[in-house]
């Protein structure tokens, strides 16, 4: 999902940057909140955040015969909310961006809003949409997890396909060549990335159900019939 | 029962061995799957697009790039291991926090 450096022209490289600082600002602020009010939410955030930066650094192969990595974010916006995931995804970025040539500086406001905004704030709405339902609380996750990873690549097709028309057909013609690049190949990992994940919920359960409440992430009937059930 | 309580490390374990079987197949199948990174290859639809050459994309901002692959991996390596502490440490942390909890219920 990376939009390598020099490969955004900079008027999208402002725009999309524009769109990220706000949402970083509000990340960091939602951050010191839940730090000063609850210290046993600082490891839960080193869970789920530990996982971004483990998922984002495994390049997969896939069936296009090329390779991409899952995203991760949907653990912690399911627990955090997307601002707080934004503000994780966007120290990630920088340090790809710093020493390893994966995505850059000017870009990366444009890699922040596909991987820490989009796919979050998705994630977050479809566990929203489901939380209250009796849709079971590990297909919440997955769901929430893998659609997260899916929208990521779905917006760094969609920005590419603004910066690069084509020629004929002009923009449609650019996001579906992007999106069968990206998106296609992200598919299997993403349903992959979504049952490991549901895996690692399932643990959080089983180790520190409280929190989980404590934070209203699921109520305290759900996570008893989850712990029952799996 | 063992089935119903151990369902989601099952499906874990089937997706995963799903995976390498699929890429086991289209790796010895597929012609001309060089596993690029898909950010390469979007690159490359990105030079076709504008009409110019993938070499005239100069960075905007200066970047320091790893100077082999090899550099490339370790430094993605340390960004696994640095989630992995993370990841590792909580959970130990949180497994001693409740045997804490559940020996100070019997010592009372």
């Amino acid at each position: 999902m990376h939009i390598m450096e020099g490969f955004l022209p900079w008027q999208w490289c402002i725009v999309w940057w524009l769109i990220a600082i706000p949402c970083l600002a509000l990340g960091v602020w939602q951050l010191k909140k839940i730090i000063h009010a609850d210290r046993e939410a600082l490891p839960l955030l080193g869970v789920t955040g530990g996982f971004i930066f483990i998922l984002s650094s495994l390049k997969l192969p896939s069936v296009t015969g090329s390779c991409s990595h899952p995203t991760g974010t949907g653990l912690s916006a399911i627990c955090f909310g997307p601002w707080i995931t934004s503000v994780i995804c966007a120290i990630v970025l920088l340090f790809q961006s710093l020493f390893l040539a994966h995505g850059g500086l000017s870009v990366l406001g444009a890699n922040i809003v596909s991987m820490g905004i989009v796919g979050p704030v998705i994630g977050y709405a479809v566990y929203r949409l489901l939380k209250n339902t009796s849709v079971n609380i590990y297909l919440t996750v997955f769901l929430a997890t893998a659609l997260a990873d899916m929208f990521t690549y779905a917006t760094t097709s969609l920005e590419l396909a603004l910066a690069y028309p084509a020629e004929i057909g002009g923009f449609g013609t650019s996001f579906i060549l992007f999106m069968g690049i990206f998106a296609v190949t992200q598919v299997p990992l993403a349903i992959v990335e979504g049952i490991v994940l549901a895996l690692v919920f399932k643990y959080i359960i089983a180790l520190k159900p409280d929190i989980l409440i404590r934070l209203k992430i699921f109520s305290e009937a759900q996570i008893t019939t989850a712990r029952g059930d799996a | 029962m063992m089935v119903k309580t151990y369902l989601l490390e099952i499906l874990t374990a089937v997706a995963i061995l799903a995976f390498i079987a699929i890429f086991l197949y289209t790796s010895s199948t597929m012609e001309g799957a060089e596993f690029a990174g898909s950010d390469n290859v979007g690159s490359g639809l990105i030079a076709e697009l504008s009409g110019k050459d993938p070499e005239s994309f100069a960075p905007l901002i200066p970047q320091w790039e790893p100077p082999s692959g090899e550099i490339e991996s370790c430094l993605f390596a340390l960004q696994a291991a640095i989630g992995g502490i993370f990841v590792g440490g909580v959970f130990g942390y949180w497994l001693g926090q409740r045997k804490s909890m559940s020996d100070a219920k019997v010592n009372r």
